[in-house]
């Protein structure tokens, strides 16, 4: 075991991810986006998005990722894509139309985008809430590992 | 659904659910529960749920194991010298057996994958299905979390946050008292 969070660096592995992530992040965004004509929506699009995250610290250490993120910072992310999703649905109030009655908006297609921007919302809070809350557990464990160390 | 591949997903479904009891070391059995989570998405796809078995692989076999590995790291790992456990009840083992058998009970009365007839699709699965197109949505699934109960998805989304406020306040006070 070496490098930083107690992980194996291994060019194998790094040089796989550094490969794979863009990809992943761009499937992540098109399940996102797309999920009103394909498979997928807010919630599967915003784990695959966390999940890159998440590969990139069991790569290159969960320090490294944590210092390069600063993960913290992304707990106004969680909230935003709450406030995202209700902007959506009392937006449709202002348009004419009731609590969340996408139909309401006055464009061609309007139904679509309402959808996809409550999507948007909510991939932003379940990517935000799962990176967030791997970094502190991760961040516990390092110290842990620390504490341990230095007992005997 | 009753090709090879199918037995064979099903028979590794059973083993990896086993396991996942029989390990007692909290790691092998993180581990083996993340290979039964992706049998299960695989299960999800065959059953023609893609949008559930996306779900699963990502968030099962996804990033539960990566969140329980960093939670089983934060504390000690006793040395053991068996990886299973010693001495399963035979008390559990009895009311798992009877929960089976009677969760087996109830399968005849299921109607057949994809049955026109059966029950959930008799009473608003038809105007779900003429109305979603209709809104330029052609992912039923979506336009049912969305536009036609979009409130329980607002409520879900709130969900999401609130557990994670509570799982960072706990973990603040555990390292604060």
């Amino acid at each position: 075991m070496s490098g930083e969070g107690g992980t194996v660096e291994s060019v194998v592995v790094t040089k796989t991810v550094r490969l794979l992530a863009p990809f992943v992040l761009t499937f992540g965004l098109f399940t996102t986006f797309h999920g009103t004509s394909s498979v997928g929506g807010g919630f599967q699009g915003g784990v695959v998005v966390a999940s890159v995250v998440v590969t990139f610290a069991f790569a290159f250490g969960v320090g490294q990722t944590d210092a390069w993120l600063r993960s913290s910072r992304l707990r106004w992310l969680a909230v935003a894509g709450v406030y995202l999703v209700l902007l959506v649905a009392m937006g449709t109030l202002a348009v004419g139309g009731a609590v969340l009655e996408v139909t309401a908006v006055p464009l061609e297609k309007g139904a679509v985008y309402a959808v996809e921007l409550v999507e948007l919302g909510i991939a932003t809070t379940v990517a935000a809430t799962i990176v967030v809350l791997f970094f502190r557990l991760a961040a516990g464990s390092g110290a842990a590992a620390d504490r341990q160390r230095r007992k005997p | 659904m009753s090709s090879i591949l199918t037995i064979v997903l099903l028979a590794f479904l059973v083993v990896t659910a086993v396991l996942t009891a029989a390990f007692s070391d909290a790691l092998a059995a993180t581990v083996v529960f993340g290979a039964y989570s992706l049998g299960m998405a695989i299960a999800y796809v065959l059953l023609r749920a893609p949008d559930v078995g996306l779900t699963e692989a990502a968030v099962g076999a996804g990033v539960t194991t990566a969140l329980l590995l960093v939670t089983i790291a934060r504390r000690n790992r006793p040395d053991r010298e068996s990886p299973f456990r010693t001495g399963i009840g035979v008390r559990s083992v009895a009311v798992v057996l009877a929960l089976v058998a009677v969760l087996l009970a109830t399968v005849p009365a299921l109607p057949t994958v994809g049955d026109p007839g059966a029950p959930g699709f008799q009473r608003v699965a038809p105007y779900y299905l003429t109305e979603a197109p209709q809104l330029g949505i052609s992912n039923v699934v979506t336009a049912v979390l969305v536009a036609f109960r979009g409130f329980d998805t607002v409520g879900e989304v709130v969900v999401v946050v609130t557990a994670g406020i509570a799982v960072l306040a706990v973990l603040d006070r555990e390292e604060d008292p």
